[in-house]
């Protein structure tokens, strides 16, 4: 490819034409690829105010999508649940994560075992993830009968069939999974502080839980965020594992805004309430994003003028 | 804090270590257990056991045995079809990612930060939202039911991420470099191979590795546009396991997973490592 | 990227393809082909199929099956994409009111004369016809027949409560779990924990104490029904079947209890026919288990019907259409049915084939017997919990509160009703 621009750099050719492949290379995929949201957003929100039901149609019927979807147990019920297991999910496998970072950051034997371990759940799919979860927790077949044939018969843990603790079997199985991603995070950022820093407080008499408190944690501020955002993102949009794993069950109690849009979009034949549904989620993932988004402008900003 | 001695706090460090460390891999334990005990004995057992009789015949008929309707041949070839998608569209919107990550890096042009902006934001579009659209794109350009059809769309979505990351990655090069190169003549590709691309090791396994586990992941476009014989290995995985209607095979759907999981799970222990130092320089921005 | 523009396309595209069967045709009689799709990939309905494409291939067909592993979501799905893209299956499966719903976004194969030359209007249960040609045209054609409501007894389990009466309604029933329960079974009903086979708790609660209530309320969603007595006592029945279940079967199938029950830890199973072909390709014999209609206070048989189906799409293809001949033929062949029955425990949807012969089991024959009698005295109805009765939208909500009720016990019969009524109200 070196060549070819070599010898089109002829001076006879314009400028435009030698550098025709760049330009190709660069806008092509990235203009396919910020179209293809865009217009995939835009077509949702349309749809949203048609009464599509098997198949998309035209037509015209206001709010009402969304005023049935908001008034459904099914949206209410995921909605709380989103809150729930959304904040339970970030913020234990943000604790999860920079424990085992911390651990693995104290120049421990078979490190990198260790490492293969954490982050290997991160390679399985979430169906996988959701079936086997569901074999273990799922008190007749999974731990509670282990337990009860090795002999403690009084042991319980049916948190899989019970309504008000089923949510909480996505959260474990949610950290099993990802958990790895936000230890790989915290661990680069554990490795980026710089030696010197913590020579120096070693140096001023600060033990180890000291050093970690006031030198090294706060570096890993930005670190944090991203790893709050790339959870939520995942809380947001889990879908697989569920549906894998209690398929918003028992009942209707472990409901998530992606289950429900799936289910209106395409197993109720409800495409106008699934895109209404599909938008609501959206506007949720802007409230978390756009404060975000401001943060790094402003961060961004701060840095430029220092 | 960093020298190695010997005190409790060590050995307290390590029993945590290793007992997380058990836990995590707990629900691994289970299933390769299970791929080696029978149906009768599991059904009749718990989950939970060690194998009573070693049963090495689930990975036969994983591999190449079990029905999905009238086609009787295992996993093989439905793993052959996922990586017929994988292997292309990991490699391409790995290659045109980095491209784009490095002209809005370094490059710089007119609207760039805008476009960027829209492409990251491609990270948080639910899946679920663009299957219909997608349908209706395939179809217009003819490639529904086609495996080129999923490498599209699989690599145009991939870009949000590859083009991030590396963005993030490439934005730490010195601009000097770039402008030296400038200044002895070398374009846009020239600087790109010669010396962008030299550096970028650490960035484009995080970017491989993660592409590569979610599009081998994937279940819902793979079976809504592919037909019978090109199915990836998800719906095989699927069929095995929702015989809703059927006596569950424990055994042979434990060591389906197993199979199937092989090329994601081996991507990320011989790339763990530079996964984590990759993150360190394309992630935390 | 121009989406919406280029729709045009697609016809330009579809017109390449036309082009080869025209090939065929002129090379002279064309070989028939059928494109299928299905969700039937495993168990006995993976192996259902796979013999009738034998069958098709005996004939000189060419199958081209292609099954979609998972829900029924992800079939349709597949169905969609395809009809969207202009690529219609030349038949695919899909059953109850779907039919109707889905005749409107693609035209369909009017089948009238090939049902009239094989003369199956006459042996087709009425209710079950008129599904089947919504625009009064037949465009589908049910394949096999399931109740849903068939009572399955385990012999262990008879045995171990000393037990030898079939119960026939509710209270023999409800008498019958209690004398199991007593004999020393924690949980004497061995259903499993599926939206479907929650809501199927509730259907055959409701059709047994009154098909007529249910006929209204759930077939003809009338409002006075919906909030009459004899759906407060389906509820309230349906908790007692509930709480007879293990609270630990969570949302797994029913399948994961077939070795409890036939051991005689659990007793007694409310499930559709197709349970039958479960077990016997899980090994079981016909001698450990009983099947029988399911409890009806009235004392005459109540029939669920459940009746899966293809539909054909229009093509234009001539080899395709050859196929859906040729495959509406088969369908319909007594043979065929009974081939496909024996393998998937259903009834053939005929009502002329005779069932006495070597290969069907007593319980697709008490299944048969139900089936005439429930006709006859206006007691055969359409499943709920099965996508019968009403769209999947409005199925959903229903199944929604029906899922809800069985797993969360504070919930009264009152309120089920009331929420029961809502969910319709809002579905609609």
């Amino acid at each position: 490819m070196i060549d070819v621009v070599a010898t089109a750099a002829r001076p006879a050719t314009p400028d435009w034409v030698r550098r025709l492949p760049e330009y190709l290379m660069i806008w092509v995929p990235l203009l396919l690829s910020a179209a293809h949201l865009v217009t995939f957003s835009l077509w949702t929100i349309w749809i949203s105010f048609t009464p599509s039901t098997l198949v998309p149609v035209t037509g015209w019927v206001g709010l009402r999508n969304y005023t049935s979807v908001l008034a459904s147990r099914n949206w209410q019920i995921a909605f709380d649940n989103l809150l729930l297991f959304g904040s339970a999910f970030v913020l234990l496998s943000l604790i999860t994560g920079l424990l085992l970072a911390i651990l693995l950051d104290q120049r421990i034997r078979g490190e990198n075992v260790l490492r293969s371990i954490f982050l290997y759940p991160l390679a399985v799919s979430f169906v996988v993830t959701g079936t086997v979860w569901s074999w273990l927790l799922n008190p007749g077949i999974g731990i509670q009968k282990l337990v009860h044939d090795l002999g403690w018969t009084s042991f319980r843990f049916d948190w899989l069939v019970d309504r008000d603790m089923a949510i909480w079997t996505i959260v474990i199985a949610a950290i099993w999974q990802s958990s790895g991603f936000a230890m790989a995070l915290f661990l680069a950022g554990l490795r980026s502080v710089d030696a010197d820093i913590i020579k120096a407080a070693q140096i001023d008499g600060a033990g180890p839980i000291r050093i970690y408190r006031r030198v090294v944690l706060p570096t890993l501020w930005p670190i944090t965020i991203t790893v709050v955002v790339v959870q939520l993102q995942f809380a947001i949009s889990a879908f697989d594992l569920v549906r894998a794993l209690t398929n918003g069950g028992p009942g209707i109690a472990t409901q998530l805004p992606a289950l429900v849009v799936y289910d209106l979009m395409f197993q109720r034949s409800q495409l106008g309430r699934g895109a209404a549904a599909a938008v609501l989620m959206l506007l949720i993932l802007l409230a978390v994003l756009l404060p975000y988004a401001a943060w790094r402008y402003l961060r961004r900003r701060r840095a430029t003028h220092a | 804090m960093r020298e190695r001695t010997f005190a409790p706090s060590r050995l307290l460090i390590y029993l945590v270590v290793s007992l997380v460390a058990a836990a995590y891999l707990a629900p691994l334990v289970v299933v390769v257990l299970n791929s080696l005990r029978s149906n009768e004995e599991i059904a009749q057992a718990s989950m939970i056991g060690w194998p009573q009789q070693w049963t090495w015949s689930n990975y036969a008929r994983a591999w190449s045995g079990f029905c999905v309707a009238e086609t009787c041949a295992g996993i093989r070839p439905y793993m052959l079809n996922s990586a017929l998608v994988t292997i292309p569209a990991t490699i391409i919107s790995t290659l045109l990612g980095a491209i784009a990550g490095y002209a809005v890096s370094l490059w710089r042009f007119r609207g760039d930060n805008w476009i960027y902006g829209i492409v990251t934001l491609g990270l948080f579009l639910p899946q679920q939202m663009r299957l219909l659209p997608w349908t209706i794109v395939l179809r217009d350009i003819g490639l529904i039911n086609t495996l080129t059809g999923l490498v599209l769309i699989h690599t145009i979505q991939g870009l949000s991420f590859t083009t991030l990351f590396c963005r993030n990655y490439y934005v730490a090069i010195p601009h000097e470099l770039i402008r030296a190169a400038r200044i002895d003549g070398a374009g846009f590709f020239r600087i790109f191979w010669r010396i962008i691309l030299p550096l970028s090791a650490p960035i484009l396994i995080v970017t491989v590795i993660w592409q590569f586990t979610h599009i081998w992941n994937e279940f819902l476009y793979g079976v809504t546009f592919t037909t019978g014989q090109q199915q990836p290995v998800t719906a095989a995985l699927i069929a095995l396991s929702a015989a809703v209607a059927d006596i569950p095979q424990h055994g042979v759907q434990s060591a389906a997973v197993i199979i199937a999981a092989l090329p994601t799970l081996l991507i990320y222990l011989l790339g763990g490592k530079y996964f984590v130092r990759g993150l360190t320089a394309g992630a935390v921005k | 990227m121009p989406i919406t523009t280029t729709r045009r396309r697609l016809l330009a595209g579809s017109v390449a393809t036309l082009a080869l069967p025209a090939f065929a045709r002129a090379q002279g009689a064309v070989k028939p082909r059928l494109t299928a799709i299905s969700q039937w990939s495993a168990g006995s309905d993976g192996a259902a199929i796979t013999a009738l494409g034998k069958k098709f291939e005996e004939k000189g067909g060419v199958w081209q099956h292609s099954p979609v592993p998972g829900f029924t979501t992800e079939m349709m799905n597949k169905l969609r994409a395809q009809i969207m893209a202009g690529d219609p299956p030349a038949c695919s499966q899909l059953k109850g009111p779907e039919i109707a719903a889905w005749s409107k976004i693609a035209p369909t194969v009017d089948l009238d004369s090939i049902v009239a030359a094989a003369g199956y209007e006459k042996v087709v249960a009425p209710d079950l016809a008129k599904l089947h040609k919504p625009g009064g045209k037949w465009i589908a054609l049910p394949l096999q027949i399931y109740s849903t409501n068939m009572l399955f007894l385990s012999k262990r389990g008879m045995d171990k409560a000393k037990a030898d009466k079939i119960p026939v309604t509710w209270a023999d029933f409800n008498e019958l779990a209690e004398k199991m329960k007593s004999a020393g079974m924690n949980y004497p009903i061995a259903n499993g924990g599926t939206r479907p086979d929650d809501g199927q708790k509730f259907e055959a609660s409701f059709a047994g104490i009154s098909p007529t209530a249910y006929r209204a309320a759930i077939m003809n969603l009338d409002k006075k029904a919906l909030e009459g007595p004899e759906i407060k006592a389906a509820f309230a029945q349906t908790r007692k079947i509930a709480d007879w279940c293990d609270p630990n079967v969570g949302a797994q199938p029913y399948a994961t209890n077939l070795k409890r029950f036939i051991d005689g830890d659990m007793g007694m199973m409310i499930q559709g026919g197709w349970a039958q072909g479960v077990l016997r390709n899980a090994g079981f014999k016909f001698d450990d288990f009983i099947i029988a209609p399911g409890p009806s206070d009235n004392g005459k048989p109540v029939f669920l019907l459940n009746a899966d189906a293809f539909i054909f799409w229009q093509r234009k293809e001539p080899d395709l259409q050859a196929g859906q001949t040729l495959m509406a033929q088969l369908v319909m062949d007594p043979a065929i049915q009974t081939m496909y029955s024996q393998i998937t425990g259903s009834i053939p949807v005929r009502t002329d084939v005779n069932l006495s012969g070597e290969g069907w089991s007593d319980g697709q024959r008490r299944t048969a017997a139900a089936l005439k009698d429930a006709v006859a005295n206006n007691q055969a109805v359409l499943s709920l919990a099965h996508n019968m009765a009403q769209q999947n939208g409005l199925t959903a909500a229903m199944i929604d509160v029906l899922t809800e009720y069985v797993k969360n016990k504070t919930i009264k019969p009152e309120q089920a009703v009331t929420r029961l009524a809502d969910a319709v109200e809002g579905a609609r």
